[in-house]
């Protein structure tokens, strides 16, 4: 990889093996080349002791159709850091343990344990209600972290408070519809914003958020993870929520 | 025989599909359908989750995946996406330097023409 980095402070992880080098491939092959020469001096000088003494006892002697060709060459130890078989077979590696590195991670049980899981709290007064169920759908969702797993729960809690005074723009607050049906025919009731508000007002931030959370086993177990309050108190302070980052700038009602 | 290799390949699915043979052959079928085009679509879910795993580490540092990954192009760093959210998880400062390269190389769009808001009632 080219790298260009002019800081001195990048640390990178020493994990690359060491390179082969490719400077012992000339040697190895030089040395193969000594056997074959060194064979061929070998019959010369075998076929030449043979014919000199015939008072030898003839011992059977297979003929072969090459009578000059050399018998199995006996192969020269070669050390094995210079063996052509194992060039390419990499080494030791210097960790032993679970490969981080080739293998994406998954998050273990232990790395999403509900007590060890960061508490939000948010005042609802004057915000858009749409923008901050978007906000705080992400953070229950966990997709503002770099661990973030879809099929794991990786999120936050969302504590909201002041539920009754979120605010939308427009005339949404006497046109917007909430509707919901009983399954009987005619069943449907539908009332307004307004009516609701006064009626149940937790229900539109858990409404608006449901919608923005996934459908399914997951995205119910999460929704559990949101909680909302009319007042500005919440009793969870023993969960030490902190101050929820809202990245959006036009959060708030605007005038 | 062949029986006994679809039961083998029927093992954990649901009510009759794992005893009867005649819907034990038609799962076991979807199934290996199912796992042919699977092979091919991790490869893309891998990549998509690698990708989401890039934009959160990024945007904790004030940019996002694709002024990040344009200012790595320029940059000519050739780090994949798989490693670079392996970075991100395990080695945060590293992540911090590459984030602080690619603002330097492409500090982001200064030319963005936002639309005419218009005006709440």
């Amino acid at each position: 990889m080219a790298l260009l980095c002019g800081s001195a402070s990048v640390t990178f992880p020493s994990s690359s093996f060491p390179r082969h080098t490719h400077t012992n491939t000339s040697s190895s092959f030089a040395g193969l080349q000594f056997p074959l020469q060194n064979l061929s001096s070998l019959s010369l000088s075998s076929s030449s002791s043979s014919s000199s003494s015939n008072t030898k006892p003839r011992t059977l002697r297979i003929h072969c159709q090459q009578e000059d060709s050399s018998p199995v060459p006996v192969p020269v130890p070669v050390p094995p850091e210079q063996d052509p078989r194992f060039l390419c077979v990499e080494p030791e590696p210097r960790f032993k343990g679970p490969d981080i590195w080739n293998k994406t991670w998954y998050p273990k049980a232990a790395d999403h344990v509900n007590t060890e899981k960061t508490w939000y709290v948010v005042d609802a007064t004057d915000k858009v209600l749409g923008r901050l169920a978007s906000t705080i759908a992400i953070h229950i969702r966990g997709k503002n972290l770099e661990t973030y797993t879809p099929s794991v729960d990786m999120g936050a809690f969302v504590i909201v408070v002041n539920a009754e005074k979120v605010a939308v723009s427009g005339k949404k607050r006497t046109q917007k519809l909430y509707r919901r049906h009983s399954g009987r025919p005619g069943g449907m009731t539908v009332e307004t914003f307004a009516q609701l508000q006064n009626r149940i007002p937790e229900r539109i931030i858990e409404h608006a958020v449901r919608g923005m959370l996934p459908k399914g086993r997951l995205g119910r177990r999460l929704f559990t993870h949101l909680k909302v309050y009319e007042g500005p108190d919440h009793p969870h302070a023993a969960q030490k929520p902190i101050e929820l980052p809202i990245q959006d700038k036009r959060i708030h009602l605007q005038r | 025989m062949n029986k006994d290799k679809i039961f083998k390949l029927a093992k954990g699915f649901r009510g009759r599909a794992k005893n009867c043979i005649r819907i034990a052959r038609e799962r076991v079928e979807k199934a290996l359908q199912y796992s042919y085009r699977d092979r091919r679509n991790k490869k893309r879910d891998m990549r998509s989750l690698w990708i989401q795993r890039i934009n959160a580490g990024t945007r904790q540092h004030g940019v996002n995946y694709g002024n990040f990954m344009h200012g790595l192009m320029k940059e000519n760093i050739q780090l994949n996406r798989k490693v670079l959210s392996e970075l991100s998880m395990h080695e945060p400062y590293s992540f911090k330097a590459l984030v602080d390269i690619s603002k330097n190389a492409f500090p982001g769009n200064k030319n963005v023409v936002i639309p005419p808001r218009k005006v709440a009632v």
